[in-house]
């Protein structure tokens, strides 16, 4: 049951002290938010003192310069003495559970207004010793009434920030908007967004439902957003209203990894998606693509990896252009399996409509496949090698694809250029430009300088 | 007495259309008329009417002491001939002053030298005969491509009977000396070389609008005065730079055409200064140095190299590939073929492929028609891809023909 929080970090006193926000965090769930944030989490961790609270956490998991504490692991005198345990919430008998499945980040449907209170099921008590605590308590983030964990998420978050020691609070995506904004009223301190993905960007510019009045209202009341383009910057601005004054991008960093070539067993060239098949990410695109350029060079296979609500119309798609003998769908692959897909593939295309970064392009560098990507993309503005087309300009990419395959000039050119950009493209630069935003708002004070 | 020579780049590309892979073999038509034309229109009234209107006003009111020199590519020429003859008129009319030079150059304002000497020489012919035709004049002083130069290059136009050249004053080969003499190039015997003074010219086409720069607004008595520091240490101040510059590269707002207004009076106000032509130039002054450059030089981008057009491997596959077309286009003595040919070696198609993004970039980007270096690499290797297959065409069909007119004589 719940452990004492192990991890004891070495604060430095002149390093600003920035509370983190973050939903899914791993080794718990491995999806590319919690990437996101625990890499940006460690290297930032380097330039200050960072404590993060999550729901949940891996007690074992230590890193210095960061407090990690996760909801469900709070001892009982940390929660008696931030007021959680005790009479008032000894009985949770009144359980809420709505079963909507809003899951944020694969169809973005919302669940309209549901009463917001604390007696939750997603409080549960412990028992610790003699005594009683209550903690935050869910097995899956994203399943059941994602809104209610999101609010409780948020008072219980906030009520242990006020016994903690910080400059700046900063969260990620609306799911700790809430908390962001009741520690903010609570302390005073000032309130970074980091926006990693919008509803705009999953639902499509229509998107106007509860996720999205969140992200809104969140976006208003934040003091500095960080979103990880400029193009996503752009759509905070188009679509929510918010002045382009306080908007602070970070372009994503990447893990470095070691690449292989692997052997390919045919013999054709190989054009590779890997996404989640979601409007979003533009798979039929794809297969539009597949279908002009194998008009011209029948030698080529297209490899989608990923899955999603486009699978079986996507397979319909291929087969009724007739290409299905060129077209392959893998379904969802872990990262090993696309490592290995990236190891054997000729060209790595990325049509997304609407894609905040899109640090899989950059795992196709890391591998180096060249890619073609959507202007409508993050990594767009930080790939200098790579080809580019409006995602709808399907002619332009398939000549883009002839052009790597039928050249080897251009396709090394290409690569080599990807690998200059890849210097750039780190969490380290990432967590500079974060403090460089903090500072340059007057968020902390610049001792470092000084 | 010191002189001023004013030298004047006048080049436009034919730049080629998004040539799309599904083109090839269809469309036979590589260049983007609308966009040359709009291009042409704009820099017409911005920059070549205004500008050519002020030197004739200048001549006309300093009674022919005021002189300058162009060099004006043929393909700039044929784009004049095509959408604005109004712009060609002006330049007759200042060739009719007596005091313009028209300077030699490659038709196409080609890297032919680099890889094909008879090409080379092909072109200059050709552009000698397009200077002739329109302003009466037969060039006497040559000027290549972006001033690409070296010495094998000086000793090549000397043979031609080119009695001056110009090039750029480089740093690491003037060794201190400084670029306001003649020079006589290593390995030659009687052409002259004017260098370009790279400070002062700059000043007027790149820093002239610089806000951030401190002799920001620049004036032309200030200008005049740097000018006149030259007394007793130089003879030859070569002031050279793109023609765009006055009215495109720095707009009217800038003041620039204020400034040149006034230059000449200002500069001339010192009784030891003048203008000269180049020629003019090259007649007067003896030459005091030796220039050596063994490699190639040119006056772009900051390497001051070839690398503007062949650093990286696109520039140089299309450029291996374009020449290694010669034998066969020649020798068709097609003319459209050899044409189309000379057309795709303009150098500006291989600027635009140029990808050295975190130095010069901005520039190459400004000038470029395309999304991307990219881009501009696809485009016309798609291009290429076509016209090689029109000239096997051309080949078949001539042999076919001859088959046929055996077989009818039979």
């Amino acid at each position: 049951m719940a452990e004492i929080i192990k991890s004891q970090p070495v604060k430095s006193p002149d390093l600003p002290k920035v509370l983190m926000l973050g939903w899914e965090f791993p080794p718990v769930i491995n999806g590319g938010l919690g990437v996101a944030c625990h890499d940006l989490c460690i290297a930032l961790s380097k330039y200050a003192n960072v404590t993060m609270i999550i729901p949940k956490s891996n007690p074992d998991f230590v890193v210095k310069n960061l407090n990690l504490i996760g909801l469900n692991t709070i001892d009982a005198k940390t929660l008696r003495n931030i007021g959680f345990a005790g009479e008032n919430y000894k009985k949770l008998n009144k359980v809420h559970y709505i079963d909507t499945h809003l899951n944020p980040y694969y169809n973005g449907k919302s669940a309209g207004n549901q009463p917001l209170d604390l007696k939750s099921q997603y409080l549960k008590s412990v028992q610790i010793g003699n005594e009683t605590a209550e903690v935050f308590h869910i097995d899956d983030l994203y399943g059941g009434d994602v809104i209610e964990k999101v609010t409780v998420f948020g008072k219980l978050a906030a009520k242990l920030a006020c016994s903690l020691d910080f400059d700046v609070i900063h969260a990620h995506d609306w799911m700790t908007m809430i908390a962001g904004m009741e520690i903010k009223a609570q302390t005073g301190k000032p309130l970074v967004m980091h926006i990693h993905s919008l509803e705009v960007d999953r639902g499509g510019p229509d998107s106007k439902g509860w996720v999205y009045q969140m992200e809104k209202h969140g976006m208003e009341y934040a003091d500095v957003l960080m979103p990880v383009s400029h193009f996503t910057g752009k759509i905070i601005h188009d679509y929510y209203g918010i002045p382009m004054s306080k908007i602070h991008t970070c372009h994503n960093g990447i893990r470095p990894v070691v690449p292989f070539r692997g052997e390919k067993l045919f013999k054709e060239k190989m054009v590779l998606f890997v996404g989640r098949l979601t409007r979003q990410k533009g798979p039929e695109f794809f297969v539009d693509i597949a279908e002009k350029v194998l008009e011209y060079n029948q030698d080529v296979r297209f490899v989608m990896a990923g899955t999603g609500e486009y699978f079986n119309p996507l397979l319909e798609r291929a087969a009724q252009k007739g290409i299905a003998h060129r077209f392959h769908l893998t379904g969802f692959l872990n990262l090993d399996k696309v490592r290995q897909l990236l190891s054997i593939a000729d060209v790595y295309m990325m049509p997304s409509v609407s894609e905040p970064f899109g640090l899989s392009a950059v795992e196709a560098v890391q591998f180096g496949v060249p890619s073609v990507i959507s202007k409508q993309s993050g990594v767009s503005e930080v790939l200098q090698g790579s080809l580019k087309f409006d995602y709808w300009d399907v002619h332009r990419a398939a000549q883009y694809v002839l052009a790597l395959l039928n050249d080897e000039v251009l396709a090394e050119k290409i690569k080599e250029d990807a690998y200059k950009d890849l210097e750039h493209i780190s969490w380290d630069n990432a967590s500079q430009t974060v403090i460089a935003g903090y500072k340059k708002f007057n968020l902390i004070q610049d001792k470092v300088t000084s | 007495m010191p002189s001023v020579c004013f030298y004047f780049q006048v080049h436009q590309p034919f730049r080629i259309k998004r040539y799309s892979f599904f083109d090839i073999g269809k469309d036979h038509f590589y260049e983007d008329d609308e966009k040359n034309q709009v291009i042409l229109d704009k820099v017409s009234e911005k920059c070549y009417l205004k500008t050519n209107r002020k030197m004739l006003d200048l001549i006309n009111r300093h009674k022919g002491k005021f002189k300058i020199s162009y060099s004006l590519s043929g393909t700039a020429i044929e784009q004049f001939e095509k959408y604005r003859p109004d712009v060609l008129e002006s330049f007759k009319d200042l060739a009719k002053t007596g005091c313009v030079e028209f300077l030699s150059e490659t038709y196409y304002h080609s890297l032919s030298f680099i890889f094909s000497k008879e090409e080379f020489r092909r072109q200059i012919e050709m552009h000698r005969a397009k200077i002739k035709e329109h302003f009466g004049q037969t060039p006497k002083i040559f000027r290549n491509t972006e001033l690409i130069y070296n010495n094998e290059l000086a000793s090549v136009i000397e043979k031609m009977g080119f009695k001056g050249i110009l090039c750029e004053g480089v740093d690491r080969l003037l060794k201190g000396r400084t670029p306001n003499y003649l020079y006589q190039p290593a390995g030659s015997l009687k052409i002259k070389t004017f260098l370009k003074n790279y400070s002062l010219s700059d000043d007027i086409a790149f820093r002239f609008s610089d806000r951030n720069w401190k002799e920001w607004p620049l004036q032309a008595d200030t200008f005049a005065s740097w000018v006149h520091q030259i007394a007793g240490n130089g003879e030859v101040l070569n002031l050279f730079m793109d023609y765009e510059t006055f009215g495109e590269h720095q707009w009217e707002e800038t003041g620039i055409f204020d400034f040149l207004d006034y230059l000449p009076k200002e500069i001339m106000s010192h009784s030891d200064f003048d203008f000269k032509t180049l020629s003019e130039a090259a007649d007067s002054y003896k030459v005091r140095d030796i220039y050596d450059a063994p490699d190639f030089i040119s006056w772009a981008d900051a390497e001051r190299d070839l690398s503007a057009w062949l650093s990286n491997p696109m520039e140089k596959e299309a450029a291996k590939r374009i020449y290694a077309l010669e034998e066969r286009v020649i020798k068709s003595e097609n003319k459209d073929l050899i044409e189309v040919w000379g057309k795709l070696q303009t150098s500006d198609h291989f600027y635009y492929m140029c990808t050295k993004f975190w130095s010069d970039g901005d520039v190459h980007k400004y000038f470029s028609p395309y999304d991307s270096p990219y881009d501009a690499y696809i485009y016309y290797m798609n291009v290429l891809a076509d016209f090689e297959s029109t000239i096997d065409l051309f080949y078949k069909d001539k042999k076919e023909g001859k088959k046929l007119e055996k077989k009818n004589n039979l």
